[in-house]
């Protein structure tokens, strides 16, 4: 996950209102840093990292709710929309992989020590979707799936890739509604408006 | 001092455990202390067991006020300021005391209302820091005294709101922690009542971004910790763990331990477990992680006001008072403008409260709401720490943000769990027989997992001292009152 950013130009005796606007700016700014990774569905972890971003904007915006212009609020509806249809995308990512190396680790046992290690290493780098505890849960040689359970799972897989297509196709459709209505120039317009 | 038109005033404070002389040359703005000595008496202890002055304390008080008004005539010709607080304003014989007195000594006491003493108070504990260079905008003092308790919030030198709370250290001794050490039943219920009386009154909706505590119970636990706790003689704050360290050792030695080994007043010893209880409550319920102590207080406050006011200082400190209800509506003003620091610090307590109160939920296990609710208000709080970063000390700052994360993180390996279980759960219902058997040994498997790491988690959380935490969140953001220039 992509750290904030540090906040620039802060002054800390000022009233909350001036900082509030300068932090909401900051968050906005940082959820299109993402933006350019829209088009490509199979940045996994660049769509997570703008998740996370509109889910910052969100929490900052509703911070300072009290201090804001009220004209922010249906934006903020949006951004909360944003991150929900990311977080559905970022789920089936996340059953996606896992299946995957469950799948991968029946093929032999180098397979399953291939990425068990993989797993634990990128959690380290912090790049990876899953945590590493759970791969190994799943990959317990003592509870191997039965042949008729992987052929269950391969079903799953193909249904959850399905899913994906769908969730993804959603997000990118209501983000481009939004750019389409100059949707971060709004936003600024409003963090900017007399309250 | 040697260039203002000064002159020697005494001021003697009979309170519920101490009668206090201080002698000063005095200015309105300053004070130099010529002589400062007192007396534990404990007139509270007999107003609280029989709701009068005993005959005996009324006799140690007219000998006691016999010696103190020979030295303050070594200083001066002018009769001393005498003013009685909690203890006498209760008992049933305050005239009877009062007429006692003046007919031995020809010294008259004013018995003086709480919010007159709360202002005194205020006056008293903060006349040293309002002159240095950059004296903070926002100050509150706590006056902990034998038998109330008395609480001052201030803007720009500006009393903005007070309130006399008949509360104190004496008091509390004698009503629950009469055993020596106290005992661990005792000081339950103490603290149980604490918990209760505060959170009745409210306090957090005023501000108390740095409070100055005072009296006889705030500078022995600080004297104490000195000692025990080899702290510099120069040191004036005590933080919320050094408080909780010093309540260890009150808990654990009788008094006379404690007096012997830390150089206390026996008496001292005797009701400091009560007084240390006090502050240690309302720092927790004020989510202060520090407090400063004064040697100064209400006498202090009425020798200044004495040199400002002249003759009629009590009856002009009488009028600021009835004043005081514009003054509340001033405060809830200055809330609507706070500073960045001031809505940090609200913003920070909001959110770790919130997110503290789903751990108990967590920990029962029944919900899985309940892991989803703590971990977005762990995201929330997160938030608001990035946003208050630049008001935050560095250090402080990386120390409870990595708490924040690891929270964050083990309630979100429970929850993006759960959440694949739910999703599996509902794919079950439709999927044809084959996959369904591949569903339920995932599902199995994502369950056998989430099991162990509930234990885990329970762990975690359950290790978490609350109280700690929060005085650790709070903290961590610098005092921005006394920052100067852009972060």
């Amino acid at each position: 996950m992509a750290k904030a950013k540090p906040i620039i130009g802060l002054d800390i005796h000022a009233p909350t209102e001036v900082n509030a606007r300068i932090i909401a700016k900051t968050r906005l700014a940082e959820l299109y840093i993402w933006e350019r990774y829209v088009d490509d569905p199979y940045y996994v972890h660049k769509l997570h990292n703008l998740r996370i971003a509109a889910k910052r904007l969100r929490y900052t915006l509703e911070i300072f709710a009290d201090v804001l212009p009220p004209t922010i609020a249906p934006f903020l509806k949006e951004v909360a929309q944003i991150q929900e249809e990311l977080g559905a995308l970022h789920d089936t990512d996340v059953m996606i992989a896992l299946l995957r190396l469950c799948l991968g680790a029946q093929d032999g046992g180098s397979g399953y020590e291939y990425a068990l290690a993989h797993a634990r290493k990128a959690q380290k780098k912090s790049d990876f979707v899953i945590n590493p505890d759970i791969v190994a849960s799943l990959l317990d040689p003592r509870t191997v799936p039965s042949t008729t359970e992987r052929r269950g799972l391969e079903s799953l897989l193909l249904d959850l890739h399905q899913q994906r297509n769908e969730h993804y196709s959603t997000f990118r459709q209501h983000w481009y509604s939004l750019q389409t209505e100059d949707f971060r120039n709004m936003v600024l317009s409003a963090i900017d408006a007399e309250p | 001092m040697q260039n203002q038109e000064t002159t020697i005033q005494a001021a003697i404070d009979i309170g519920s455990n101490t009668i206090h002389i201080v002698v000063a040359r005095c200015s309105p703005t300053s004070l130099e202390i010529l002589h400062d000595e007192q007396e534990m008496v404990r007139i509270g202890e007999s107003v609280t067991a029989n709701g009068e002055i005993s005959a005996q304390k009324i006799d140690e008080t007219i000998s006691l006020l016999s010696h103190y008004k020979t030295l303050a005539v070594h200083y001066t010709s002018a009769l001393p300021l005498i003013i009685a607080t909690e203890a006498i304003r209760k008992a049933r014989n305050n005239q009877q005391f009062l007429a006692a007195i003046h007919s031995a000594t020809n010294l008259h006491v004013h018995i003086i209302d709480g919010t007159v003493e709360a202002l005194l108070t205020f006056y008293g504990a903060t006349y040293e820091l309002y002159q240095e260079p950059s004296p903070p905008s926002q100050v509150a003092v706590l006056d902990l005294g034998g038998g109330s308790m008395e609480l001052v919030t201030a803007s720009n030198k500006q009393v903005t709101w007070h309130t006399s709370v008949p509360l104190g250290s004496g008091w509390l001794h004698d009503r629950y922690l009469q055993s020596d050490p106290p005992s661990q039943e005792d000081l339950e219920v103490a603290h149980t009542f604490l918990d209760t009386y505060l959170a009745g009154l409210r306090l957090k909706q005023h501000p108390f971004p740095i409070l100055i505590a005072t009296g006889g119970s705030a500078n022995s636990l600080l004297l104490l910790a000195r000692q025990a706790l080899n702290l510099s003689e120069q040191e004036t704050r005590l933080t919320y763990k050094q408080i909780v360290r010093c309540e260890y050792l009150l808990r654990n030695h009788s008094a006379e331990e404690i007096s012997q080994r830390y150089a206390q007043p026996l008496k001292r010893a005797r009701i400091l477990p009560a007084g240390a209880l006090i502050i240690h409550a309302l720092m927790a319920n004020l989510l202060l992680g520090e407090i400063r102590i004064s040697t100064h207080g209400i006498r202090e406050g009425a020798l200044l006001a004495y040199a400002h006011y002249g003759d009629y200082w009590l009856q002009h400190l009488q009028k600021n008072a009835q004043s005081s209800p514009e003054k509340i509506d001033n405060l809830s003003q200055d809330e609507q403008q706070e500073t960045f620091t001031q809505s940090g610090a609200r913003l920070l307590l909001e959110r770790t409260r919130k997110m503290l109160e789903w751990r108990s939920d967590v920990l029962k296990h029944k919900d899985i709401e309940a892991v989803h609710k703590m971990r977005v208000a762990s995201r929330r709080l997160r938030a608001v720490l990035d946003a208050y970063e630049a008001a935050c000390d560095p250090k402080r700052f990386k120390k409870v943000y990595r708490q924040v994360k690891e929270i964050a993180d083990i309630l979100g390996n429970a929850r993006d769990t759960d959440v694949m279980m739910a999703n599996l759960q509902q794919q079950l219902t439709q999927a044809p027989e084959a996959s369904q058997l591949a569903l339920q040994w995932l599902i199995e498997r994502l369950s056998a997992y989430r099991q162990t790491h509930q234990k885990e988690l329970e762990a975690f959380l359950q290790a978490i001292d609350e109280d700690a935490f929060v005085q650790q969140i709070v903290a961590c953001l610098l005092e921005g009152e006394t920052r100067h220039g852009k972060s």
